[in-house]
């Protein structure tokens, strides 16, 4: 177990660094810098001293490479370096964004487990029946939309038809205004909360499929189990390992940033962060951000495979055999 | 990725003859089946050129007119023809979703059957590589790959072949590292075929089934990803018809002519639903566990 | 599971109520909402136009415009112009204090406009500052500028918050991204990007005004968002760029929407360095073969007038004059006799404005017919920008920014010696001494003729094809009085803003 946790905590440093390398190259790839993306057309109008002086003060006259390898050593010590745009370490940024991205991420996991595993359960207990379609075709309805149009008609139905807007740029962070925090998180939550059931309904109900045709249930049911303390009391906890792992990595790709929604929404978080860097040119920012997420991505996936590695007695009998 | 490889089949491949009437069975499938029928058909319609209007024929006269007999579904900001655009919108999102799910699903099992059947080092290398990929930030890359090579539609496919070649690979590596394990291939390795014929004839037909299921799903999301890529102006290219673009083109104008958003976003959302039920249905089809339920 | 989704469902509701209940009382603070932030903090750098609406509630340069773009007083009181324009006095309003309480003095402008000129600062607008060949002081409050050669659009250009007047003491300790520190009716509390900026009234403010408390700048990145927030009485007022969601709030009696026809002008440039665009009838077919006000109709719903190259009310003469402007598809073809159909590539910047896809597909089948294909390529923007500063571009789909004056609006384009000769291409001696011979003269009459030439010419040589101007879009709600809309959008008349609700 020690050894697998080494392994695997290891295996974590190059894909930081191929992430890292590959976004630095990435960014400087585009044309344009942060010049051009500050002062637009109006760049035209520098003299080279002018520009000259810019690119020293942006630190754009130095060699990439002696860029990059300023970048990273500092980078391995936490310092993430400045955003030029908002002149403050890329570290306080991320600390500012991350925790509504993380909200959000955990909402919308909640709402497509609330929604996803029961009907999953019921399309597994209904197979190849009509309620079986349906409860697809229920769970499908968020997936089947892409996250920007069903957000503009959220957005659209309850403005025009409640007279209600989620947020109207004064977003409150939990701690500041729960109440109103809530108000605003609650409907992008649903926007992206809705499509991940699908998956979620799509994963329960196979997994309970399988698991309803194994040994030790047809043995519940012989004692004389009602059907429904079958499906919950015995089913269920083996079913919803593999779930499991897919919230892990579905929180993985929402901890990215879900830039769309938050953009629709008004809100402050990773994604949007990370895409205005972008087009800013934001150098220190993208890269900073993206070292970020791709850190918080390989660490849910380890945490999901070790959880896993916990819970299920198969992985453990096999590790024992082994 | 676990998941997958848990549902593993653990009798030696035999072709189950069948599976697609058994699909015919299935209700999800059958939906699925037939919703992805009428958007080939539509597809084909559209690259045959058979749509009631040219359409990129601007109508000056006729700017954004609400469904009527002249024009089926309306006509969008440039008079153009609502219902030819979805037409030939149907041919480009299915060559886009088609052609980027061929060549991620392609790379991808090769990569992923390599790295699996190879183990060792290249197994760690290949992987570490898809890790790499996975965790960039699926616009970023997106983006980088468009402002690189240019806007357009073939770009547009290579960015989300980009994006989506990891999964696969990840897919077909599972099934290829249990395969690998059992019997049937280390007596067929024992007897001295070669590491290609092992490959082909008894660890290629096992990952078919997860990968078909994934293909089935993987449509589904390009069509989605298409569309999110448009948002941000990185897909098709106007005055070309794509769905994603159609949509993010005349997303202001859905409060006066909220037929240039229905239409096309009914359009995504039929075909998305069919890749997915087709993709479930397959899944209940060729899963022989799931098989094992039908009995009960 | 039935009570799982119920209770979901009373947790909506509940949340719904929530929300009408914490509806917070704004008080006398005007809430306004904007899809762009504020770039940066330094005015004599930042060239953004959501820059500059912050900029200017903060920083206040010499003189301004009003809502004729007349130009006005604004740190100074009065000025002269010497016959010869050579030299350029003003008087400097006295009693005026920096946000940090020092007194604003005749030192503070020349420190300022000596920051604008040092190469070192970076300061794109310097080009229009460069006839400041010395300032003197003799006293505290007047400013004597020298110039090197007859400036009179000097004046003009000065009505910028590129000119802002900043205090010497900050000059010196050379930090402008951390505070900002001006004389204006409003003063900075706090920018958080892309959220919030924070202003409250100047109390200290030489004019008469703020009446409102304090001005909360949000960012609502999506238009229909803002849109949606003004219809909800969510927010006071809102800056709005696209004329599709604009004209939503046309029949909306609940809601005051002003448009003021813009400087700002849409126009598809032709590389005239490149073949086949080098060809004088070329350009002289595509400019027939385009109906602009079909382009107009179409890109922006018909919100806007056909134009000609000048935008300046004062300067706009009647458009029947210029070089066909009405479309005429048998002179287009008369003139494109002998060339071969050709292709070309357009390139445009994603949603920038957001009209430009929209005029690149109805110029796109309107050349078509004259055998001319456009192939769009519709890049990132600052992606085009890049291309657009090296001149590297068949033709370009633009928004270009105007300027309350003919001459700084175009020197730089159309001048041998303008910085951005290398995107147009385009040395016209005619061109070059019309507007030699409007930098120097002073009376309006004449310049108006000079200009008028100079609008003939340039449309009749057609290196780009004019289109139209469209309108600056603010909206507000009704109990917001005394704002007066400006063709430069400026927010400045803020401080004559009050709020009866």
């Amino acid at each position: 177990m020690r050894r697998y946790l080494i392994q695997r905590v290891l295996a974590f440093l190059p894909i930081l660094i191929g992430v890292s390398l590959l976004v630095f190259m990435a960014i400087r790839l585009i044309p344009g810098d942060v010049i051009t993306a500050t002062l637009g057309t109006e760049a035209g109008m520098l003299t080279d001293t002018q520009r000259e002086s810019l690119r020293r003060y942006y630190g754009l006259d130095r060699p990439v490479s002696e860029q990059y390898v300023n970048w990273i050593t500092r980078a391995v010590v936490g310092d993430l370096g400045i955003s030029t745009r908002h002149g403050k370490p890329v570290t306080e940024l991320i600390a500012e964004r991350f925790p509504v991205t993380l909200q959000l991420a955990l909402m919308a996991v909640t709402l497509g487990l609330l929604v996803g595993v029961p009907l999953g359960i019921i399309a597994a207990v209904r197979y190849n029946s009509i309620l079986d379609l349906l409860v697809r075709l229920l769970a499908l309805a968020g997936l089947v939309m892409p996250g920007f149009l069903v957000g503009t008609l959220i957005i659209f139905v309850l403005s025009t038809v409640f007279g209600f807007l989620p947020n109207a740029g004064n977003f409150a962070r939990f701690n500041e205004n729960p109440g109103l925090n809530l108000q605003q998180m609650i409907f992008p939550a649903i926007t992206l909360g809705f499509a991940f059931s699908a998956s979620i309904m799509r994963m329960t109900r196979s997994s309970m499929l399988e698991v309803l045709g194994e040994d030790y249930v047809r043995t519940a049911r012989s004692k004389g189990l009602r059907e429904r303390q079958v499906v919950t009391r015995h089913a269920l906890r083996n079913a919803l390992i593999p779930v499991v792992t897919l919230v892990g990595v579905e929180m993985g790709y929402l901890l990215g940033g879900t830039f769309i929604i938050e953009t629709l929404f008004s809100l402050p978080g990773l994604g949007r962060l990370l895409i205005n860097a972008i087009s800013q040119r934001d150098y220190a920012l993208v890269q900073g951000a993206t070292l970020f997420i791709a850190f918080t991505f390989v660490l849910i996936n380890l945490v999901i495979d070790l959880l896993y590695a916990a819970v299920d007695p198969r992985i453990s009998y096999e590790r024992n055999r082994a | 990725m676990n998941a997958t490889a848990l549902s593993l089949p653990t009798e030696a491949p035999t072709r189950r003859p069948g599976a697609f009437r058994r699909l015919l069975t299935n209700l999800s499938g059958m939906v699925g089946l037939l919703l992805v029928a009428c958007y080939l058909l539509f597809g084909l319609l559209g690259a045959l050129g058979a749509t009631p209007y040219p359409p990129n024929e601007q109508h000056a006269r006729d700017r954004l007119q609400p469904p009527s007999a002249a024009y089926l579904l309306g006509t969008d900001l440039f008079g153009r023809d609502l219902a030819s655009r979805l037409i030939a919108g149907a041919t480009n999102s299915l060559r886009v979703a088609v052609t980027s799910v061929a060549l991620a699903g392609l790379a991808g099992t090769l990569l992923g059957i390599v790295a699996g059947f190879a183990g060792g080092w290249v197994d760690t290398l290949l992987m570490r590589v898809m890790d790499v990929f996975f965790a960039f930030p699926t616009l970023l890359l997106a983006l980088v790959v468009v402002t690189v090579l240019g806007p357009g539609l073939e770009n547009a496919i290579i960015a989300i072949a980009i994006v989506y070649t990891p999964i696969f690979a990840r897919v077909a590596r599972a099934p290829v590292l249990a395969v690998k394990q059992m019997e049937f291939v280390t007596a067929a390795r024992c007897i001295g075929s070669s590491a290609i014929r092992v490959l082909l004839r008894h660890v290629l037909p096992n990952t078919l089934a997860p990968l078909i299921v994934q293909i089935s799903l993987a449509l589904s999301w390009s069509l989605l990803t298409e569309a999110g890529l448009s948002f941000l102006g990185l897909g098709t290219v106007p005055p070309m018809a794509s769905w994603g673009v159609m949509l993010n083109e005349h997303r202001a104008l859905a409060e006066n002519a909220p037929w240039l958003i229905i239409y096309p976003g009914l359009a995504i959302a039929l075909a998305v639903l069919g890749f997915n039920l087709l993709g479930d249905g397959l899944r209940d089809v060729l899963d022989p566990r799931v098989q094992g339920r039908r009995g009960r | 599971m039935l009570k799982w989704m119920r209770l979901l469902l009373m947790v909506a509701v509940l949340m719904l109520g929530l929300g009408s209940a914490l509806a917070q009382d704004s008080g006398n603070t005007l809430i306004m909402a904007r899809a762009a932030d504020t770039t940066g903090l330094d005015p004599h750098t930042q060239t953004a136009f959501a820059s500059l609406r912050l900029l200017e509630l903060v920083y206040e340069p010499l003189v301004t415009l009003d809502a004729n773009l007349n130009i006005v007083p604004a740190l100074a009181e009065s000025w002269t112009f010497a016959d010869d324009a050579m030299t350029l006095t003003m008087n400097l309003r006295q009693g005026v204090k920096f946000h940090d309480g020092s007194d604003f003095t005749a030192a503070d402008v020349v420190a300022s406009f000596n920051r604008i000129l040092n190469e070192e600062t970076g300061a794109a607008a310097r080009a229009n500052y460069l006839s400041i060949a010395s300032m003197d002081t003799p006293d505290d409050y007047t400013v004597v500028f020298n110039l090197s050669v007859a400036d009179v659009p000097l004046l003009a250009a000065m009505a910028s918050v590129n000119a802002s007047i900043v205090p010497s003491e900050v000059i010196e300790s050379g930090d402008f991204a951390a505070s900002a520190i001006g004389t204006g009716p409003f003063i900075l509390d706090e920018w958080i990007p892309e959220e919030v900026t924070r202003l409250s009234a100047n109390a200290e403010w030489w004019g008469e005004g703020p009446f409102v408390d304090g001005i909360e700048m949000r960012v609502i990145p999506d238009e229909a968002s803002i849109l949606a927030a003004l219809r909800a009485g969510e927010i006071d007022f809102a800056l709005l760029n696209d004329p599709l969601v604009a004209t939503l709030l046309n029949g909306d009696s609940s809601i005051t929407l002003n448009a003021v026809p813009a400087l700002a002008y849409h126009v598809f440039q032709l590389n005239p360095s490149r073949a086949p665009m080098d060809n004088l009838a070329v350009r002289q077919a595509m400019s027939c073969a385009i109906d602009r006000q079909e382009v107009l109709d179409t890109a922006s719903l018909g919100e806007g007038t056909v134009t000609g190259p000048l935008t300046i009310p004062a300067y706009q003469v009647d458009t029947s004059g210029f070089f066909c402007y009405q479309k005429d598809l048998d002179r287009a073809r008369e003139l494109m006799a002998g060339v071969e159909p050709f292709t070309i590539k357009a390139i445009v910047a994603n949603a920038e404005p957001p009209t430009a896809l929209s005029e690149a597909q109805s110029i796109q089948a309107q050349l078509a017919e004259i055998g001319i294909t456009l192939e769009i390529e519709p890049l990132e923007l600052s992606v085009y920008v890049d291309r657009w500063l090296a001149g590297d571009f068949d033709s370009a789909i633009a928004l270009n920014g105007g300027r309350p004056d003919p001459y700084t609006m175009y020197a730089r384009y159309w001048t041998s010696a303008g910085n951005l000769q290398v995107v147009t291409n385009y040395i016209d001696e005619t061109l070059d001494s019309l507007m030699a011979a409007g930098r120097a003269e002073p009376s309006f009459e004449n310049r108006l003729e000079i200009f008028t030439q100079f609008q003939q010419h340039l449309t009749e040589v057609s290196p780009w094809i004019w289109l139209y101007n469209g309108f600056e879009y603010t909206a507000h709600q009704p109990y917001v009085v005394g704002f007066e809309p400006n063709p430069t959008d400026s927010l400045y008349s803020f401080a004559k803003v009050t709020l009866e609700r």
